[in-house]
């Protein structure tokens, strides 16, 4: 495959609740092994676009397709298959497991997720298992969250909780991975060691779509914004031409 | 009446209501599924039951024709879970358990209506002359015990294992966040109605057990109060734990048939069935209070190679220590 093909393409989304349009008209792509950043002021828009992307919202109108298929009506376990993988913005974990089972949900083609290969197949998935709780291990090392594999999910602090967040969309290998603020409530040289990662991922041929409100360090490592105000793409471009773009700084602080 | 058999009856009914409550605990304690028409599932397989083995269907065949038919049942009402939130859910189920009752109770095509239906013992023994009453319904008891006892450690087993698998894990998972789970690409109908089948299977095979024991059947027998005394089974012991749902069962079975024989001593101020169902209601007060996670709580680990990698893990930074 090529590398400058798009993985996924929304043309002319629209979403709407009741008369207000958090949604409108949206046109985007997003390029293969390409970190893209979407930025915008508080309500602008950028997390009801992610949940369409997703299956959690269907859009009104417009068509997203993910790999050359249309994905408006799949449910969010099909997305997943399909290889699309997300982290919330506000994390979504399992309260009552551990942190490394949290982990251990997002592995994709998991024999033991069968309810008869489970019950009559218990070695092989065990010995999955045990290769799985490995890489689950390497991961949370890479979030510095290796010294909690057992601890209580519900235990862990608002930052700790991002991090397991993004660890558990790591696990699930996906081709594409939507971050919604993966440096929000995390220190700053965590932060900018979850980009440097991503980055590093995007050479194995991830592909990310990043909301961030620290434009810091998107700006340094995404390779192209889109800039949503109002529920519409008002800039786009690469980092250094959008902080030279007076419609960026109008949306997002207000100033001309 | 002979104290023996007296005990040996109790025993019975713990068997038969702990396997309904380990059902209720795979679907309400490991899936958060609030399923309060538990009675509807072990009504139909009683009637199954009932009405097979009077067509002469041998006793196994009826349990597990029992079985399928609740688990149809269970899929069907796995549909508006699917929908509904928690508390809704609960009021669906509990409706659903009604009307079935009711169709029962004015259909007298189906098991005799609200005359009943009689049914056969599974096992019957045929005793030579000359043994006594007594020791005829001790025997009995005792088949009856090993039959009921040997499907709930079959159940008991089955679900151990289940639990404690990365199945169990998606269980447990969707109980503390379905949408997490669904955009982890765990289908939540495929799951929700998987568990709520084996659920059902399973009730409803402790209704044919039900059904064969005391060998007769009627609708009265399967009022929404079967449901809520099984709820209190399953809350007392644990929800999230198997052991928990048997110790559940055996001290509200025990509490049941204790309170019912103190009335007969006790001379009280207020009617002596009211007072029973008074102090049910302040056990799962005190138990939602103080206990809300039950006597027994969930295991802390989800399967066995996790258990391993943490002992693992425990013994080494112990032997750093020392």
């Amino acid at each position: 495959m090529k590398k400058e093909e798009a993985i996924l393409q929304i043309k002319r989304a629209s979403k709407h609740f009741g008369g207000f349009y958090a949604v409108n008209d949206v046109s985007l792509e997003v390029k293969r092994g390409q970190i893209c950043g979407l930025v915008g002021p508080n309500g602008s828009g950028k997390s009801t676009l992610f949940n369409t992307i997703l299956g959690l919202q269907k859009p009104d109108s417009g068509d997203i397709i993910f790999n050359g298929t249309r994905i408006n009506d799949a449910a969010p376990h099909q997305i997943y298959n399909m290889g699309m993988v997300n982290a919330f913005q506000i994390p979504h974990i399992f309260p009552s497991m551990s942190v490394l089972d949290n982990i251990l949900i997002a592995a994709r083609d998991y024999p033991g997720e069968n309810m008869i290969e489970s019950l009559f197949l218990r070695r092989k998935w065990q010995e999955k298992e045990q290769k799985l709780i490995e890489e689950a291990m390497e991961i949370l090392k890479f979030v510095n969250l290796d010294m909690l594999g057992f601890a209580l999910t519900s235990e862990l602090s608002g930052g700790q909780r991002k991090l397991l967040e993004i660890a558990k969309g790591l696990m699930a290998k996906p081709t594409l991975f939507l971050l919604d603020e993966p440096a929000a409530g995390v220190n700053p040289v965590l932060g900018k060691k979850i980009f440097q990662k991503l980055q590093e991922l995007t050479q194995e041929g991830m592909t990310f779509l990043i909301i961030e409100h620290r434009l810091d360090l998107l700006f340094e490592f995404a390779s192209w914004i889109y800039v949503l105000n109002k529920g519409i793409i008002v800039a786009m471009g690469q980092p250094h031409e959008i902080v030279d773009n007076p419609d960026f700084y109008q949306a997002y602080l207000g100033e001309k | 009446m002979n104290i023996a058999v007296y005990i040996l009856d109790i025993i019975i009914y713990i068997g038969i209501f702990s396997i309904v409550a380990i059902s209720l605990n795979l679907e309400y304690g490991f899936t958060g599924l609030g399923n309060f028409g538990k009675v509807a599932f072990f009504l139909i397989g009683a009637y199954t039951y009932a009405i097979l083995s009077q067509a002469g269907v041998p006793f196994y065949l009826c349990l597990i024709c029992g079985g399928i038919i609740a688990a149809i049942g269970g899929l069907i009402i796995s549909l508006p879970a699917l929908r509904l939130r928690e508390d809704y859910l609960a009021i669906v189920t509990l409706t659903v358990g009604e009307i079935l009752r009711l169709i029962v109770k004015t259909e007298s095509s189906i098991g005799g209506g609200v005359w009943g239906i009689s049914v056969k013992r599974a096992i019957s023994i045929s005793f030579p002359a000359g043994f006594s009453a007594i020791n005829k319904t001790v025997i009995n008891a005792g088949v009856q015990i090993v039959l009921i006892f040997g499907i709930l450690a079959l159940c008991f087993i089955v679900l151990q294992l289940l639990t404690r698998s990365p199945y169990g894990r998606i269980m447990r998972a969707l109980r503390d966040n379905e949408l997490a789970t669904e955009s982890l690409g765990k289908s939540r109908a495929k799951y929700k109605a998987q568990v709520f089948m084996l659920g059902s299977a399973i009730a409803g095979i402790a209704g044919g057990l039900f059904a064969q024991y005391i060998r007769f059947i009627d609708p009265y027998m399967f009022m929404p109060i079967v449901t809520f005394t099984v709820w209190i089974m399953s809350l007392v012991g644990g929800p999230a734990n198997f052991t928990g749902a048997l110790l559940g069962a055996t001290l509200v079975q025990i509490f049941d048939r204790g309170t019912n024989i103190l009335k007969d001593y006790i001379t009280l101020p207020i009617d002596p069935v009211n007072l029973q169902y008074i102090l049910f209601g302040v056990l799962i007060i005190l138990v939602l209070f103080f206990r809300p996670q039950g006597l027994l709580r969930e295991s802390k680990f989800t399967t066995r190679p996790l258990k391993l990698v943490y002992e693992k893990r425990r013994s080494d930074t112990s032997n750093k220590k020392s």
